[in-house]
């Protein structure tokens, strides 16, 4: 079953988190669990990769924590966009698309 | 940015909260991760198995969040700061002295730099002082001097009256008043102001009430508005000083109240302790009083800008309004072609929001001077610190090399040489402050003269503060750069092999070092010839024949108007006066006069003479001085021909005068003076009596001591032509001057106790008038003195850190059968080669750039060839002892200890 799981490429862990965060606070494994369900199992996310990226991420100031309840009651650290981090999602997700559709491009005609 | 950084510092600071919540939001997705598989249906074991898989280790994982958080950059400053701080201590004594020479470099920066700041660039501690203009006076007649700052009382009550182009205008004058009530005085500054003066800055009572427009009426009772300085020192704060009464002059004034505090006034240099209403100068002068005169200049005007009247409208009102000023304040007895040229003066106004200052004109020059001799001295003790670094950097040659080796990089390495860099130029930088604190106040003391008390507010503000910083962090790049870089320039293997540098080898690195020991002999050469010539200038002028002896000479100033003696009775008291003092213990001689020399008082006329063809303009000015018949004898000023006065020389007798030997050639040349006549110019209307020279007199000093001599005319003081209430004693003393004050107060009070006396000598006066030069003298020599002994210091350090690198050549060379005196003279050539490159280096510089201080000397000119060979001598003196010690050690050592170390 982890055979068929791809890697994610460099960089698109950011662009990945902060779309998931663009419908609501989350919790860190919540969010890793999310990227899961919605990709249907394809993506793999590393969980040691996830939290340095979200540390990250607060630091560009994209992103702001909270810490809540969880479901379960407990202690949890709840992330959110912030005002640049959603202009962030936008200008990323733009780029993101046209280098999608260069590298469809390239394999189509080459 | 702002919050990156914010980020950074709480992760490094609150380093243990952001641990803790790590631990807890790791510890939470563990847990969740676990719940789940539980809930798949894996027993406990088997979940907790495969979570702890997916997440990794929990300690390499906080890790990379705290690099993601970015606490490695400031950590290793730390760490860098930290071992900085280590290896400085590790050299205690090169370290103070680097720290030690540059607190003195940036603190002398810092103080000259904070003077230039409070006298030059400092606004008004009052309100909005931008919008300050200051109105001045411009005289076409002489266009090219600067527009004059005074009004008589006359022209500001019509400027006043016109005025309603400024939101608020307002007239001040600076004045002494005597607060003892007879014997010796006890002056403080006195202000004249309009009752505008302190609404219209914003000034704000600290109690009672101040001076209001109501306060400055003709004909008013005597108020006065303490500043809250004074206030503290005289009155000790106490409440009651409100409604208590002063005596300023011996008239008696109500305190109505006390200004803000931080309010001095708006005279840079200056801070009033009393202030009183313009009208009250009546109080003061009795019949006839300033406040009509129109030809008696002292007041100074200022306004403050009319929100939305534009400059040029301001021009274009004032152009109005001036012709209507000058008219309706002309002084009717002047001649008419002067009464012309009054009436084509205008008004005209500049930005005030730094205040007025007659300080800024005295010293705008000598402060730019020192900026740059103290700059040059921070450069020779950067240029001293890098040489050290570079020493020092070399003899930790293998702990870089190792550190390289292990995988440092270049640029970590340059960075941690930086720190250690600045964090020297820091400390510093904050000894260095604590030396301006000390300096400036000093530097105060220095420019303030027994009868001129500078005042200057030498609170930090953030220029200084900048100044300081912006000087302190370009030092340490200054002197760290270039060590930084080429010490970790180093080559692996021959590092690591541990061998000592080769000839060829450490000629080359100790190239730099000859650069930086080249630059700062040439540094110091200018200094020390900027040095030489203001210092020969002071003694040029000290030792200058003055025309009088000042020595031993006490100077009593009397005012019988404020005594209250009616003018009648003044002259027959002023003589027994003279009489009395005279016969004191002690006096060998007395004399008495209206003005004394240097004394920044003049008075002056032009002459007439019936010669073909008498001197005209300036030429015809001549200086005038009334004196008793002692007082030649007494100032031990020469008669050369003639006779002086004597008793017979009274009101009722001829007109006669003693004119000295510049006024006898200019009015009379190629004749005898001796009973000539001549007449002082005087307004029509006003008699023009002939007055005969009876005696010539040596030439003596009159306003400054670097006047050239003016034509001065000495008359018997019996026959001054109008009241001179305030007469000047002078007492030549057998004893130390200061020693006879008690007798002459006794002898003085034996005529009337209600006489206020000032004492003086004539050699404190002479001294006074040279604060500049005497400034300018001292603060270059002591500079250039320690100019030279930076240099030194660095010349000496370079050679021996030379020396000990070439001592296995040494040994070699004289185990090869090399004299001692080859290996003396081998090392000497290099410190005559680096002298003979910094020398002309150096008098090239200096050539160049002595120009500027042309205005600043007495009797020579800049490029003076015996002054700069004397700096030259020194200099050379200096290095050569300075580079003979370490020499002197290379000659001496031992081969066999040299050899063994290879």
């Amino acid at each position: 079953m982890a055979q068929k799981r791809i890697e994610l490429p460099q960089g698109t862990l950011d662009l990945l988190i902060l779309r998931t965060l663009a419908l609501a606070p989350q919790h860190g494994w919540a969010i890793s669990e999310r990227i899961h369900q919605i990709s249907s199992d394809v993506l793999l996310i590393q969980q040691g990769s996830l939290y340095p990226a979200l540390h990250r991420l607060e630091r560009r100031g994209w992103i702001k924590a909270k810490w809540g309840t969880s479901e379960n009651n407990r202690r949890a650290k709840y992330y959110e966009l912030t005002k640049t981090g959603r202009k962030q999602l936008a200008l990323e997700k733009d780029s993101w698309k046209k280098l999608a559709a260069a590298v469809a491009q390239i394999l189509e005609t080459a | 940015m702002f919050n990156d950084l914010f980020f950074r510092l709480r992760s490094l600071l609150r380093r243990e909260v952001v641990e803790s919540e790590a631990d807890t939001e790791l510890r939470f997705h563990f847990d969740q991760q676990v719940e789940k598989y539980l809930k798949s249906g894996m027993t406990r074991e088997e979940a907790k198995r495969r979570a702890r898989l997916e997440i990794g280790g929990h300690e390499q994982l906080k890790e990379e969040i705290r690099e993601a958080r970015g606490v490695h950059l400031l950590e290793t400053l730390f760490h860098d700061i930290r071992y900085g701080l280590r290896i400085l201590g590790g050299t205690p004594v090169i370290s103070s002295v680097a720290v030690l020479s540059l607190a003195l470099g940036i603190g002398a920066n810092t103080a000259i730099f904070s003077l230039i700041d409070t006298v030059m660039l400092r606004m008004l501690p009052v309100e909005k002082p931008e919008e300050l203009l200051q109105v001045r006076i411009q005289d076409p007649s002489s266009p090219n001097e600067e527009a004059d700052a005074t009004f008589t009382n006359p022209l500001w009550e019509e400027l006043r009256s016109r005025q309603d182009f400024y939101s608020g205008i307002f007239s001040w004058s600076l004045t002494q008043f005597d607060l003892a009530q007879g014997g010796v005085a006890h002056n403080v500054n006195g202000l004249f102001t309009s009752g505008e003066y302190f609404s219209t800055l914003g000034v704000r009572p600290a109690a009672g009430r101040l001076i209001t427009t109501a306060d400055d009426k003709r004909g008013c009772p005597g108020v006065a508005v303490l500043s809250y300085g004074f206030w503290q020192d005289h009155f000790g704060g106490a409440h009651n000083a409100v409604g208590s009464t002063l005596s300023l002059d011996n008239h008696i004034f109500q305190v109505i109240g006390v200004s803000a505090p931080g309010f001095f006034g708006v005279d840079v240099g200056n801070k009033f302790d009393v202030a009183v209403p313009i009208c009250a100068a009546d109080v003061f002068d009795g019949k006839d009083s300033r406040l009509d005169h129109r030809s008696w200049w002292w007041l100074r005007v200022a306004g403050r800008s009319k929100p939305g009247v534009h400059p040029d409208q301001l021009k274009a009102r004032l152009s109005v309004v001036s012709p209507q000023v000058f008219l309706a304040a002309l002084p009717r007895d002047w001649e008419p072609k002067n009464q012309q040229e009054f009436l084509k003066r205008s008004l005209q106004t500049i930005p005030a929001a730094t205040g007025s200052s007659d300080l800024r004109r005295q010293f705008t020059q000598p402060l730019h001077i020192l900026m740059g001799v103290v700059g040059l001295v921070l450069l020779i003790a950067c240029a001293n610190i890098a040489s050290l670094m570079l020493a020092r950097a070399s003899a930790r040659h293998k702990e870089i090399a190792v550190r390289k080796a292990l995988g440092a990089s270049r640029m970590r390495l340059i960075r941690q040489l930086l720190t250690e860099c600045v964090l020297l130029s820091t400390a510093g930088a904050l000894l260095g402050v604590l030396f301006a604190r000390w300096g400036t106040s000093l530097l105060v003391r220095f420019i303030s003269t027994g009868n001129n008390k500078v005042f200057l507010d030498l609170s930090f503000d953030w220029r200084i503060l900048t100044f300081t910083a912006g000087v302190a962090v370009s030092t340490g790049l200054l002197f760290g750069v270039l060590p930084a870089f080429r010490c970790t320039r180093v080559s692996l293997t021959s590092a690591m092999k541990g061998s000592q540098a080769t000839d060829t080898e450490s000629r080359a690195k100790f190239r730099p070092g000859k650069w930086i020991v080249a630059s700062q002999v040439a540094l110091s050469l200018v200094l020390l010839v900027a040095s030489g010539l203001f210092l020969r200038s002071l003694v040029k002028l000290v030792t200058m024949d003055l025309g009088f002896d000042r020595n031993n000479v006490l100077i009593v100033r009397a005012n019988l108007h404020t005594a209250k003696v009616t003018p009648e009775r003044q002259p027959a008291m002023f003589d027994q006066l003279e009489k009395r003092l005279r016969s004191i213990p002690g006096v060998l001689s007395a004399g008495r006069s209206v003005m004394t020399p240097v004394s920044n008082y003049v008075w002056n006329s032009d002459l007439e003479v019936d010669t073909p063809n008498p001197p005209t303009g300036d030429a015809a000015l001549a200086f005038f001085n009334f004196i008793s018949p002692g007082y030649l004898g007494t100032v031990r000023t020469p008669l050369l021909a003639g006779r002086n006065f004597n008793d017979g020389d009274t009101k009722a007798a001829a007109r006669v005068a003693v004119v000295n030997e510049t006024l006898a050639r200019r009015f009379f040349p190629n004749e005898d003076a001796l009973g000539k006549y001549f007449r002082v110019h005087a307004d029509p209307g006003k008699p023009r009596p002939p007055i005969q020279i009876v005696g010539l007199a040596k030439d003596a000093k009159y306003e400054s001591l670097r006047e050239e001599a003016h034509a001065t005319a000495y008359f018997p003081i019996a026959q001054i032509p109008e009241d001179a209430e305030e007469q000047v004693f002078e007492l030549r003393t057998a004893v130390p001057p200061a020693a006879l004050v008690p007798s002459v107060q006794e002898a003085v009070a034996m005529v009337s106790k209600a006489i206020p006396l000032e004492f003086h000598t004539l050699a404190e006066q002479v001294h006074d008038s040279l604060v500049q030069e005497r400034l300018l003298a001292t603060l270059s020599t002591f500079f250039g003195a320690l100019a030279l002994l930076l240099a030194m210091i660095g010349l000496y350090g370079a050679l021996s850190y030379l020396v000990a690198e070439r001592q296995p050549e040494f040994g070699i060379r004289m185990a090869l059968g090399a004299p001692r005196g080859s290996i003396l003279r081998l090392v000497m050539s290099d410190v005559v080669m680096v002298l003979a490159g910094g020398l002309a280096a150096g008098a090239c510089l200096a050539l160049a750039t002595v120009g500027v201080l042309e205005k600043m000397l007495f009797g020579l000119a800049p490029l003076d060839s015996s002054t700069f060979l004397a700096a030259i001598g020194v200099l050379s003196a200096v290095a050569l002892v300075a580079g003979y010690l370490p020499a002197r050690r290379a000659m001496r050592c031992d081969p066999m200890v040299a050899l063994r170390y290879e």
